[in-house]
């Protein structure tokens, strides 16, 4: 009897880029996985989180814990930055109403981002992934710093066949997409997504994976403003892509 | 860089757009800004590579400030006691007027005692006081330098950079480099402008020219004004941290001396110095040690110490969600790791607090306006992962963002909470504002967030019918650099119903479990691995020649000779010396601190393996102005003087009781100047230790 878990695609992944959403269910189920998808979810609430407005927040995380409390099982998030908003931003949003605090703890334990998921709670390395060419990796923020992860998105493309992955300069730095921060504060985040882009161009890489959509919306984004060829995916399509 | 960047009023937010375009435009600025994130960065990275258990010291340090901010008016008031006992006397200021007028009213009776002064008694007419001061952030935040020139006092900064930047009628640009955006070039117009030297971009020669001009700011200057890295609580001593030795100059030399504090600078105990003292330099400059640790306990003979502790909102923070934020050691590392300051500099954000703690802090110590600031990050966490005490700086942006700030007012001096709910999202554009809540009502019915989501992606379908990402206009700040994706017009939660529908082909897989590694790979045993002598000798000697400093092993019987071809070499006919090597020097040796002989020889309490530092104490004579203020300083130590750690030193029960006592870690230095490293500043340029081998 396989595991089953539940799918928070995220509101990014929902609207704008379903196809990942697909490529992700596709991992689970080679890793072994059955998924299931709860249809009320919308948004975390981080956007309004992030940007101080927690009264607006709140609802939509009250929201989030009420869909997923009707469930059971790990909940897998293909975002590092949903994962730690709902791991630790929840924690903070309620952490003057104990009775929320304590559902909000209560789901924080369920909640995996997709590659900790696979390789930490699965022990899975290798998904029999193939992508010819060479690749470069972005850690973004939230994953990298918010929920320490690194290792396991480094040893998930280690095994991807045919790949040649090759490290990113700088590639700790924010690539300047923080959300309403590259809206209210258009020009700092400019600079860092040129720089990001230039570092991009050093590695030769035509393809940069990102395991964040808010980082791939937004160095894409640049990247098409300014006609260059290279193209950033999400890991989860590297990882369910065979041919 | 235009001067108006550097008003001393607040800034509304409008205006901080435009300083954020002036700085990105500022190519001098950008150019001085990358140059300094990369090499901070590595120096940091070098720095602690030698300190295996960092984790571990940044968890303690944390703890540690933790509970000196629970219990702050506990330790306060037992701080207060060992300085007051000291013989040190203390002041509190509640706010930055009533500091400003504690040190005015010092200044203004020092004279009076004057009489007693050991260099150059002054003939004073109330106007013509000097005042020397060394880098404080806490005079910065009380504007103190605009307050005595206004009372006609003439204050000059003695950092180097802060030199500069006073030059420049600017303030400074960073809490640690305050020149940190002027290029070698900027200085040189300066110095041939102001100075009268002619035009050059040799930092040395640079360096030299404000070294002789400051040496007579010291030697004439009445009051001293300094700041204070650390106080310690169960010694009153207050800690002092500095490369260039103008912080010793400063305490040393006038006879009065001002100590500026914030309140939450406490540590409890010795012990934890040393802990601190092993992050602070390593983040702040990637030393292992600064050049000059100075440990004051009491007055010197003939002069006068005070303590102005501040408070100016700090209770109020203490009192809010942002006390974490009184953890800060004020090192800088998160405005060097920081990518927006690497943009802006410090001018733009308009607080002499800048970059993510300053973000934090500014609203509460500077002015309530500045909430704003907090929203120029994106919250990428680089600062926390630099922060040696563990802040979670992202955590508590947050908190400013939701309107945690204390508010003070007149009525309400503590600022104590009352609706956070008031300022949230502060500093936000009312159109985001807008437009995240009707997101939130959209996103609250599950199926009104469906239908919006078709509705999106057939609009930007129609509006964009063949290229996936949108050109959206500049106004709109996301067009401003890239493009926007459509929506899709069939949403992950259409098509699951066709996946959903179907079975998943489900995989087992027992394979690939090589992931699982040990953690913990490298963790040291934290500890005194005890070194046996002759290991602890060898590290001396080689960490003070990587700093540039001297070694000279000899043995006892021909110590006196090789002191005597040493002053020879130097060219010198006399050395100031202390009680401890006079013997040795017979008719050469001069006990008055006369700043014309040009060799110091001292001997030293102890020193230190791992660091290559000397301690000196006072107490033998001139042991802190001979160390001080001749070019070369000769030390004579015995091998087994040499301790360890910083933290055995510190356990010296001499160190205490010392009225002041100063760690040396090589010769003097700065890079105050594009962070060029130029060695030989206020302090002595050459050190040498006279190694007495006592096997």
């Amino acid at each position: 009897m396989p595991e089953t878990v539940q799918l928070f695609i995220t509101c990014l992944i929902d609207s704008f880029f379903p196809h990942i959403g697909e490529a992700m269910v596709r991992v689970l189920n080679r890793a072994g996985v059955r998924v299931e998808f709860p249809a009320g979810q919308t948004c975390c609430g981080q956007p309004a989180f992030n940007a101080g407005l927690r009264s607006e927040a709140r609802p939509l995380a009250e929201h989030t814990i009420r869909v997923f409390e009707q469930t059971t099982g790990d909940i897998i998030i293909p975002s590092g930055s949903c994962a730690a908003m709902i791991r630790h931003g929840y924690l903070e949003l309620f952490r003057d109403d104990p009775h929320w605090l304590a559902r909000a703890q209560a789901l924080a334990g369920r909640v995996f981002e997709l590659t900790e998921y696979l390789v930490d709670v699965r022990g899975v390395t290798d998904l029999g992934a193939r992508w010819p060419g060479r690749l470069t990796y972005y850690p973004s923020c939230h994953l990298l710093r918010g929920l320490g992860v690194d290792r396991q998105p480094r040893l998930l493309l280690a095994h991807v066949r045919e790949a040649e992955v090759v490290e990113l300069p700088e590639r700790d730095d924010c690539c300047g997409f923080g959300g309403i921060f590259s809206v209210e504060h258009p020009e700092l985040s400019a600079e860092f997504l040129k720089r990001k882009i230039a570092n991009l161009e050093k590695t030769a890489a035509p393809t940069l994976v990102v395991a964040d959509t808010g980082c791939l919306m937004h160095i894409q984004g640049g990247l098409t403003r300014q006609g260059k060829p290279q193209r950033v995916v999400h890991i989860a399509e590297v990882l369910s892509n065979q041919r | 860089m235009n001067k108006d960047q550097t008003d001393t009023e607040f800034i509304p937010l409008k205006n901080f757009h435009q300083r954020i375009r002036r700085s990105l435009a500022n190519e001098t600025l950008q150019l001085a800004l990358d140059a300094n994130a990369a090499r901070r960065k590595a120096s940091r990275q070098a720095a602690f590579a030698s300190l295996p258990d960092l984790q571990e010291r940044r968890a303690r340090a944390h703890a540690i400030k933790a509970e000196i901010v629970a219990h702050l008016e506990d330790y306060l008031a037992e701080f207060i006691r060992q300085v007051e006992a000291n013989g040190i006397h203390v002041h509190r200021a509640k706010d930055a007027q009533e500091a400003v007028s504690i040190v005015l009213k010092i200044v203004k009776d020092s004279p009076q005692r004057l009489k007693d002064s050991f260099v150059n008694p002054p003939d004073l007419s109330g106007e013509d006081v000097l005042i020397a001061k060394s880098k404080s952030m806490v005079s910065e935040e009380i504007e103190l330098n605009h307050a005595l020139e206004a009372a006609g006092y003439r204050v000059v900064e003695t950092d180097l950079g802060e030199y500069i930047v006073q030059l420049r009628g600017e303030r400074p640009a960073h809490i640690i480099t305050p020149a940190v955006h002027l290029r070698r070039q900027e200085v040189g117009v300066l110095f041939a402008e102001k100075l009268g030297i002619p035009y050059t971009e040799d930092i040395p020669t640079l360096t030299n020219t404000a070294r002789k001009v400051l040496r007579e700011v010291f030697l004439n200057a009445h009051v001293g004004i300094s700041g204070v890295n650390f106080g310690v609580v169960e010694s009153g001593t207050l800690c002092l941290v500095t490369n260039e030795g103008n912080g010793r100059m400063v305490t040393t030399l006038p006879p009065v001396h001002i100590a500026l504090m914030g309140i939450e600078r406490l540590i409890p105990t010795l012990d934890d110095l040393a802990l601190f003292l092993s992050l602070l330099p390593r983040s702040a400059t990637g030393q292992k040690l600064s050049v000059y640790t100075s440990l004051i306990h009491a007055p010197l003979p003939g002069q006068t110490r005070h303590l102005i502790l501040l408070d100016n909102g700090r209770l109020a923070l203490r009192a809010s969600p942002l006390a974490e934020s009184l953890y800060c050691i004020r090192c800088g590392a998160c405005l060097n790791a920081c990518p927006v300051f690497r943009e802006l500099g410090g001018h733009a954000y308009g607080s002499i607090y800048p970059g993510p703690i300053g973000s934090v802090i500014s609203s509460a110590l500077v002015d309530p306006q500045f909430d704003y600031l907090a929203q120029a990050s994106s919250l990428c966490g680089a600062c926390r992962e630099a922060c040696p005490v563990d802040i979670d700086l992202p955590g508590l942006l947050l908190r400013v963002r939701a309107g945690s700030s204390p508010r003070r007012t007149q009525s309400d001096p503590r600022g104590e909470q009352k609706e956070a709910k008031q300022h949230e999202g502060a500093g936000i554009p009312l159109p985001v504002k807008l437009g995240l809540k009707s997101f939130r009502l959209a996103a609250s019915t599950p199926r009104l967030f469906a239908a919006l989501q078709t509705l999106g992606g057939l609009l930007t379908h129609l509006l964009s019918p063949r290229r996936a990402y949108l050109h959206l206009p500049a106004w709109t700040g996301w067009g401003y650099s890239k493009d926007f994706p459509r929506l899709a017009v069939r949403p992950f939660r259409a098509r699951w119903k066709e996946i959903g529908g179907r079975e998943q082909r489900i995989e087992s897989r027992e394979q690939g479990i090589e992931s699982r590694e040990q953690g913990a790979e490298r963790r040291e045993q934290r500890g005194e691995s005890r070194e046996d002598g002759q290991e602890v000798v060898e590290r001396f000697v080689q960490e003070l020649t990587a700093l540039g400093g001297k070694v000279e092993r000899v043995s006892a019987d021909e110590l006196a000779a090789r002191l005597q071809a040493f002053l020879a070499e130097t060219g010198a006919t006399q050395a100031l010396t202390d009680d401890t090597v006079a013997p040795l020097l017979g008719k050469a040796a001069v006990r008055r601190p006369d700043p014309g002989i040009p060799v110091g020889v001292t001997g030293a309490l102890c020193a230190i393996a791992e660091t290559g530092s000397l301690v000196l104490v006072s107490g033998a004579g001139e042991t802190l102005t001979a160390s001080l203020l001749p070019p070369v300083h000769a030390v004579v130590l015995r091998t087994g003087q040499i301790v360890p750690t910083v933290a055995e030193a510190l356990a010296r029960p001499e160190v205490r009781r010392a009225a002041a006592g100063v760690i040396v870690t090589g010769p003097s230095r700065t890079a105050d100047i594009e962070m060029a490293l130029t060695i030989g500043v206020h302090g002595p340029g050459k050190l040498t230790v006279f190694l007495v081998d006592e096997r």
